[in-house]
């Protein structure tokens, strides 16, 4: 379990105080997954540096299993150090050591015995698919395969948890999956609690339980993925999932979509995703949906689909269909308010 | 040819030997001087493992201080320095102190700079395993930095090489002292051409085994 109380990280450049990150709380109970989305700038890489004293935070605490780590001896800090994966954006591999030895290096460092040490590498190798890949170098291999090497660095000292400084930022959309799939499974097969920290909010759609969204080093907004994906407060949490699905329709679309009246986005999550609601409130009312867009989004805990439609149908018609679908759990929100053709 | 050879072969060879002998003595020694303190110089740096910015500018100044006199006045200069140390200032022995002191700051330099060409993100990672600082240095820097750090020290041979040729003025003989002695100053024009012929092999010799091995160990 990760615990982070009250974090504050001040840089001094030029006699001037930069705050990096302030007052940042945040918990990751062991076995989730756990990221922080946000631009660059925003701190995010300081504050995970903070969580293994890569960076050592100005303020605050940093507990691990409930260890404080900023009070712990030099010595101590390395052994949680040991324990406490981390892969980075640019996987941070020698280059002019083989695979095997990439892995092998730091075990040998950490004291593991040298009998085991080849049955050691093997069985991360095969864990992230490159069992046949040990003798090459850094330098023979993918983008994404380096990934996996790094991955299989950190998980060789068997870590419980992982920190992910922006793992799939260098990688293309295809290979970022992969990598994603893989960070999906060593959290389910080797139950390693994970925080990551992106500026993809894919990443956080696919692996994340809990997000948290970070602007000029303060979380601004932070809850369950489907709760951030459904019900988004803040503007740059509202920014980041229109890179998902556009959410906010400019005036010129909405003028070009020909409609008059309101448009209205409704939101489905889990169960009601299975509800005929159209078609009820086009039976039960005056009512005449037009539907302009949809899209569904497959999250780790669920599914959110979102419709965004055009009412046709009196005042009072319309107001009753849609106090009806709120009624049926479906989340409604009007989109750029009244337009007349 | 086979009276050249009867009549300079035994000298040319005696001062390959000398040649050797200064080389590789003194850059062993050199080796041991100067790869800790191109190592200390990084290491000492602002952001780095074990920054200290006084001892960092101590550093630097001794090593431009050494760098900035000529050989051949450092020759000279520290005659007592060199009697202090070996007891002697001529011969073989006489030499290798200035060499040394030439070459090991030198060294220092070109270690600095293979160092710093060390991804840090990799020294980062190491540190965030747990790894302690020496591991660190050991593991990482240096290993890390040994293609730069072959090259380095084949340039710092080759230079050192050129100032064994200045050696013959302490008595400290070799194949330059020859050319210098016996082609310059004694009109023997084909015994210099020979012996900047075996210079000019040598070096070739040791820049492309130099290179070769610095790109082996690459692994790009």
């Amino acid at each position: 379990m990760i615990e982070l109380k009250n974090i504050e990280k001040n840089f001094v450049s030029n006699k001037k105080v930069v705050t990096a990150v302030r007052d940042v709380n945040l918990t990751v109970p062991a076995g989730e997954i756990h990221g922080v989305i946000g631009y660059s700038g925003a701190g995010k890489s300081t504050l995970i540096r903070c969580v293994n004293l890569l960076e050592q935070p100005s303020k605050g605490q940093v507990l691990i299993d409930g260890k404080d780590l900023t009070k712990l001896s030099a010595s101590g800090l390395r052994k949680v150090r040991s324990k406490v994966g981390m892969i980075f954006q640019h996987f941070n591999l020698l280059k002019t050591v083989t695979v095997y030895e990439n892995i092998a290096i730091p075990l040998k460092l950490a004291g593991v015995p040298k009998k085991e040490l080849g049955a050691r590498v093997q069985k991360y190798l095969q864990i992230v698919g490159l069992e046949d890949r040990a003798t090459n170098y850094p330098a023979q291999l993918s983008g994404g395969q380096k990934q996996r090497v790094a991955i299989a660095r950190a998980l060789s000292l068997e870590p419980t948890i992982l920190l992910s400084d922006e793992a799939t930022s260098a990688l293309d959309p295809e290979t970022t999956d992969s990598i994603l799939d893989l960070l999906l499974k060593i959290n389910r097969e080797l139950g390693i609690t994970i925080l990551l920290i992106t500026h993809e909010m894919n990443v956080i759609q696919k692996i994340c339980d809990h997000v948290y969204v970070m602007e000029n080093g303060s979380v601004v907004e932070q809850g369950s993925t489907i709760e951030l994906f459904t019900n988004p407060q803040h503007a740059t949490t509202r920014k980041f999932l229109n890179t998902i699905s556009q959410r906010q329709l400019s005036d010129s679309l909405i003028d070009s979509l020909h409609v008059t009246g309101d448009v209205t986005r409704l939101t489905f999550v889990g169960a009601s995703t299975g509800q005929p609601a159209l078609a009820e409130i086009s039976k039960r009312f005056a009512v005449t949906p037009n539907i302009l867009a949809a899209n569904i989004i497959e999250l780790k805990n669920g599914i959110v689909g979102n419709i965004t439609v055009h009412l046709e149908g009196d005042d009072a018609a319309r107001e009753q269909a849609l106090q009806y679908l709120e009624q049926s759990g479906i989340q409604v929100e009007q989109l750029g308010g009244l337009v007349y053709a | 040819m086979r009276e050249f050879i009867d009549q300079w072969g035994d000298i040319l060879w005696e001062g390959a030997i000398q040649t050797f002998q200064m080389t590789s003595i003194s850059l062993i020694i050199a080796i041991l001087i100067g790869i800790p303190l191109g190592v200390a110089v990084v290491l000492t740096r602002p952001g780095q493992l074990l920054a200290n910015r006084f001892f960092y500018q101590v550093l630097n100044i001794i090593i431009n201080i050494v760098r900035s006199i000529p050989f051949i006045i450092l020759l000279f200069f520290i005659i007592p320095f060199t009697k202090f140390i070996v007891g002697t200032t001529i011969g073989v022995e006489g030499i290798i102190v200035p060499l040394v002191l030439y070459t090991a700051p030198y060294i220092a330099r070109l270690m600095e700079t293979a160092l710093l060409e060390v991804d840090h993100g990799v020294i980062e990672a190491y540190k965030a395993m747990g790894m302690k600082r020496g591991q660190i240095i050991w593991h990482v820097l240096l290993r890390e930095a040994r293609p730069s750090i072959i090259l380095g020290l084949t340039l710092a041979t080759v230079s050192l090489i050129g100032a064994t040729a200045m050696a013959g003025l302490v008595g400290g003989g070799g194949l330059g002292d020859i050319a210098y002695r016996y082609g310059f100053q004694q009109y023997e024009t084909p015994l210099m051409y020979v012996v900047v012929i075996l210079l000019i092999l040598l070096v070739q010799v040791l820049q492309t085994v130099g290179n070769k091995w610095s790109a082996h160990l690459k692994r790009d």
